[in-house]
């Protein structure tokens, strides 16, 4: 089985700072691996260790991302792919979509593709969904348990708000997966060494075939606001806790609030 | 901020997964749980029966940590020993008691192996304390004495196949933990440094125990102990080196231990600074962030000179160990500066924090209890200070030894 694992690299999201034009300012921040990300690919070295195969880890960005992929590789994925190229600087989630869809056609035998939810910067988690509609294969998003996989079939649990679903679909699909889903393991001392000098594979536009229109944003940035800010409270007077508490329920009630 | 980014000439990628790999452990499975492991040291009495230790150094083993600077062929990594630093800095960014795991075992001991000791004695010790399925540790010091290690008292005499070991060694790190001990003891009582020798010793001979010492200042969550000695018969196989070469032994052993402690000393050098870093800008005093105050800001700059004047002398004696020169003087001036410069980190950490800082609410108090056994052990500052002066007025320097520690091979090692 040829799995292959949509992985991001993010900032870590705790220490990002907004810019005055309310862009995120990363500069200087740790990168790491989007931690939705890395439940994908402790899910798809569980299975190849029983399934056997190959597991490739694929991802969109700088040459500098190769340190999120080394580790994906230290963790003990089998193969790598950097998607490289000054014209994917600007991608919005369709755009990078196209990019990987057409990557995973490029790799032709692939069985399944993992990713996160979403990532912890972006977080519109519409990426897996979008590939999916690219290759015009199944999806499952939100899934908590890979029940059984073997050749053409997935079975997986969906762990939604308000219940689990569990759903079989035929191979292959685009699965997204949800934090708890597994724990995932830290890279291996001695595969860091081995992984620290693999060449990893890096394919261009050109490679993939894609031409200036695949890659024009759909959507385009016209303003950026904030949010208006909230209304002031108000503070209630009275004389004791217990007059202040009256006039309170009153007012909620008034408000129908309760 | 990144504080470890920037040292390209020393570090690769390698390293910075490492770093990584190391830093989420130490986050994940000690920090939540690391305050009341420290707690539990202060109220402890009796024989050492916490149950925190023992997991903690067997999935230390299992990640490779404990053989990290070790050719596979011997069951490490394979790393190099710029890669023993990284380990020290990020444990000791979180508890020193984990980096003391790797002075002793690593350092002091399995180093020691590696460097002195025989094909026999690496396949049959040094390669399961490699694999972390053995723990080690070292013992040099006695109740009267410390750095004046001639003066030791222990003995050990020579009975045909077999030496018996009498003595007492105390402030023994992993005493009541560990299975193999490097023992130092006097075959020639007549003599001072030149009569002392260095044996193997295991846990499991008979006349061998051992017991905790309680009250410690830091480095609580860890185990510190004596070690007794009563008529042990230790087989003549197990003696590292020759006979009266156990001093030279024991210094080259501190080479290595003084190595680990000065680059945990610069991780929690580290720890220090985060802490203030995230206070400062969150504490408010006459309506700005204390941050703001000039006297608060003169305390965070000269933690940041310390990090990274620390880091630095420590990845010089790293590179050195790596090109197999000798290092005496650049990992002492480490390890002094480091430890020293560790206190003053943690002492300003606490003033940075004010009355918080005084309570175990925030780790800072924590990190000075710690920092200040390292001022005192492996060499005291001012022992380090004696030895920078004799080489700075050529009255000391280092004289070729019978067995140095290899240099890093990438390629042999792997």
């Amino acid at each position: 089985m040829h799995i292959v694992v949509c992985m991001k690299q993010v900032p870590r999201d705790n220490s990002v700072k907004i810019n005055a034009d309310l862009t995120i300012n990363a500069d200087g921040i740790e990168q790491i691996m989007n931690l939705f990300d890395e439940y994908a690919v402790e899910e798809a070295l569980q299975w190849n260790e029983k399934l056997g195969g190959k597991v490739t880890v694929l991802s969109i960005g700088p040459e500098d991302w190769k340190e999120q992929i080394r580790r994906a590789l230290a963790m003990g994925a089998t193969d790598s792919l950097l998607l490289s190229d000054p014209a994917f600087t600007n991608l919005d989630t369709f755009g990078a979509a196209r990019v990987a869809a057409a990557a995973i056609k490029k790799l032709g035998d692939v069985d399944l593709v993992l990713g996160g939810r979403n990532s912890t910067d972006d977080e519109t988690g519409a990426f897996a969904p979008a590939l999916a509609r690219l290759l015009g294969w199944t999806q499952l998003t939100y899934v908590g348990k890979i029940v059984s996989l073997e050749s053409g079939k997935i079975v997986a649990e969906r762990h939604l708000e308000e219940v689990i679903e569990t759903v079989e679909a035929s191979l292959p699909a685009v699965v997204t997966v949800v934090k708890g889903i597994n724990e995932p393991r830290y890279p291996s001392l001695l595969r860091i060494r081995k992984v620290a000098k693999v060449e990893i594979p890096t394919w261009s536009a050109a490679d993939l075939g894609l031409s200036a229109a695949d890659l024009t944003p759909a959507l385009k940035l016209v303003n950026r606001v904030p949010p208006p800010p909230r209304p002031k409270g108000e503070m209630i007077e009275g004389k004791d806790a217990a007059e202040k508490v009256k006039k309170l329920v009153d007012k909620l009630m008034e408000a129908q609030v309760i | 901020m990144d504080f470890t980014a920037n040292y390209d000439m020393f570090l690769t990628e390698e390293h910075q997964i490492l770093r990584r790999t190391v830093r989420e452990f130490a986050e994940k499975e000690v920090a939540p749980f690391i305050r009341e492991w420290d707690r539990s040291g202060a109220a402890m009495e009796g024989p050492e029966t916490r149950p925190h230790i023992r997991p903690i150094l067997k999935r230390m083993g299992e990640l490779g940590l404990l053989g990290i600077c070790l050719p596979t062929r011997l069951g490490g990594a394979g790393m190099d020993y710029l890669a023993l630093a990284v380990v020290c800095e990020e444990l000791e960014r979180v508890d020193s008691f984990l980096r003391v795991v790797m002075s002793v075992h690593t350092g002091l001991n399995s180093l020691t192996l590696f460097q002195w000791g025989t094909e026999e004695q690496q396949r049959k010790y040094l390669i399961p304390q490699a694999k972390g399925e053995k723990i080690a540790a070292y013992c040099l010091t006695e109740p009267n004495s410390g750095t004046d290690a001639g003066a030791m008292l222990a003995t050990a005499r020579r009975d045909g196949d077999y030496y018996i070991l009498n003595g007492e060694k105390t402030w023994i790190s992993l005493a009541d933990i560990a299975d193999n001990f490097l023992v130092f003891a006097k075959t020639d009582p007549s003599k001072g440094n030149r009569g002392i020798s260095c044996f193997i010793v295991e846990r499991t001979m008979p006349g061998f125990s051992s017991q905790p010492i309680h009250g410690k200042l830091g480095v609580r969550a860890g185990n510190t102990g004596s070690v007794i000695l009563e008529d042990v018969r230790v087989p003549v196989a197990n003696r590292l080196g020759e006979e009266g070469e156990g001093f030279k032994i024991a210094m080259t052993a501190l080479d290595n231990g003084r190595y680990t402690v000065a680059a945990g000393a610069t991780g929690l050098i580290q720890a220090s600074l985060e802490a203030s870093i995230r206070y400062a800008k969150e504490r408010q005093t006459f309506g700005v962030p204390i941050a703001e105050h000039q006297l608060v800001k003169r305390m965070i700059s000269h933690m940041v000179r310390k990090l990274d004047t620390s880091r630095l002398l420590v990845y010089r004696a790293g590179w050195m160990k790596n090109q197999g020169r000798r290092n005496t003087r650049e990992t002492t001036l480490a390890k002094w500066h480091a430890t020293v410069s560790s206190f003053e980190a943690a002492d300003d950490a606490i003033q940075i924090h004010g009355a918080y800082g005084y309570s175990d609410e925030y780790p800072v108090e924590r990190y000075l209890r710690n920092a200040r056994g390292a001022i005192i052990y492996e060499g005291t500052r001012e022992l380090q200070e004696l030895l920078q002066a004799d080489f700075a007025l050529g009255f000391r320097e280092n004289k070729p030894l019978r067995r140095e520690l290899p240099a890093y091979d990438p390629d042999e090692w792997a």
